[in-house]
């Protein structure tokens, strides 16, 4: 590295990219498992291109690529749910959710490729946490890691339905970035201080202990983040699974958890409080949620490859050397721009 | 150009004209002898099926796995003999001359 070039970091501001990112490999929500019922298809946007959503009568979920494997029509577009299958408008063709053509109906000998092989590309999808997620990979390769279980959202004892939705103008990259950007806790959010902080990597697992147990989060690929934040002996959890939906804009989406504590009682009222806290501006607290400060940075700002850092700025290039390992598919020219 | 002997489905023999370095199944179809080569080569349709004269047949590079599968399948409705090939899957080499085969049926 050595010195900073003047003139190379004064040139580099027109040249910076927003986004230089391709979209990373990993689990991602698609959508709320009840707000697709059996029988029913819609077109989604997510990963830099479109998508059919579909469930099966027998309650399968299936993602697939929009454009018929045979002469090209779009499946979302008077396409339909017949069974099993998603069949497409066009020569009723139709596929399972694992992208098999199971049905031709004129034809008198199937192609031997259908049954050896996939021949429209669906994801690998999941159903957790009452979440529809989908395993994204440029490179169509099976899943290499398992969705965890989060006791709050998957086990007795626990209310809150409240959550959230934020578009906002970059990469996710850039967003969980802010997660181990300590200093800018102080300055963008208000927070007394910079918080002291620990983060570990592990594979595709990030693990992030903040102010000594006061925020205590863990990332799971891209895709899932859980936060706990303790008060006084209280936590509430925040589950946040941003989506990428170009490669310059994603969607942030979030619930809200804590134990089912009784109406009235002070540990609602530390959970509730929490909650706020985690999203916005909370009552008696100095610092500010995401939502009042981060966005106006993250929809503003361009990428720096090559960062003047000081001391306190956090691991950030740990960080960014961590994540690199979801861009399965990307060449050298690439990784030297993320 | 390779001359090929051609016997058709009506059982009348002629001669035509291949070209060398394509596809076998491009100048049966474009002769008029009934070979369709629906699917373009991806040994999906079946339709280019053909009986290989059975001293020519042992000299054509084997079956791929593809086409293989693609003569199991019409085999269920058609008769599939040792000297069947998709016409699709042969190159005409140049001195490929006294190359001789028959129109196979179709599904």
């Amino acid at each position: 590295m050595g010195a900073i070039n003047l003139q190379q970091l004064l040139a580099e501001t027109k040249t910076l990219e927003r986004c230089p990112f391709p979209i990373p490999t990993g689990w991602f929500f698609v959508d709320y498992s009840d707000t697709l019922k059996a029988g029913e298809l819609r077109n989604v946007q997510l990963f830099d291109q479109e998508w059919v959503l579909f469930r099966t009568e027998g309650g399968q979920v299936g993602l697939s690529d929009p454009y018929c494997p045979h002469l090209g029509a779009h499946l979302g577009h008077g396409g339909k749910v017949v069974g099993e299958n998603l069949r497409c408008p066009f020569h009723h063709w139709e596929y399972d959710t694992a992208g098999f053509c199971k049905k031709i109906p004129y034809a008198k000998v199937m192609p031997p490729v259908t049954k050896k092989q996939a021949i429209l590309r669906t994801l690998p999808m999941a159903e957790k946490y009452g979440l529809i997620w989908a395993w994204f990979d440029p490179k169509c390769e099976a899943p290499t890691w398992e969705l965890p279980h989060i006791p709050e959202m998957e086990d007795a004892g626990y209310a809150c339905t409240r959550r959230g939705t934020w578009p906002v103008n970059t990469a996710i990259q850039e967003i969980a970035e802010n997660g181990v950007d300590f200093a800018h806790l102080k300055f963008l959010h208000g927070a007394p201080g910079i918080p002291p902080a620990v983060v570990n990597f592990e594979k595709h697992i990030i693990d992030i202990n903040m102010a000594n147990g006061y925020i205590v989060g863990r990332g799971y690929g891209p895709g899932l983040n859980v936060f706990q934040f303790t008060q006084e002996g209280i936590s509430a959890t925040m589950i946040s699974y941003t989506q990428p939906i170009t490669a310059e804009r994603s969607q942030m989406n979030m619930s809200f958890r804590y134990k089912d504590y009784a109406e009235g009682s002070k540990e609602l009222h530390i959970s509730k409080k929490l909650v706020d806290h985690m999203i916005g501006a909370a009552e008696g607290e100095e610092s500010a949620g995401f939502e009042s400060v981060d966005f106006i940075v993250w929809n503003n700002k361009k990428y720096r490859p090559n960062p003047l850092l000081c001391d306190g700025d956090g691991p950030i290039l740990q960080y960014r050397k961590w994540f690199k390992q979801f861009y399965t598919a990307a060449d050298e020219g690439t990784l030297a721009k993320v | 150009m390779t001359e090929v002997r051609v016997i058709g489905r009506d059982g009348a023999e002629r001669m035509i004209e291949a070209d060398d370095g394509s596809a076998l199944m491009d100048s049966l179809r474009d002769a008029g002898t009934g070979v369709e080569g629906t699917c373009g080569g991806a040994c999906a349709c079946g339709t280019c099926h053909v009986y290989i004269d059975a001293a020519w047949a042992a000299r054509l590079p084997a079956r791929s796995e593809d086409e293989q599968m693609m003569l199991d399948a019409i085999g269920e409705l058609v008769e599939v003999r040792a000297t069947s090939r998709l016409s699709c899957q042969i190159r005409v080499e140049p001195g490929a001359s006294g190359l001789a085969l028959e129109i196979g049926p179709v599904p």
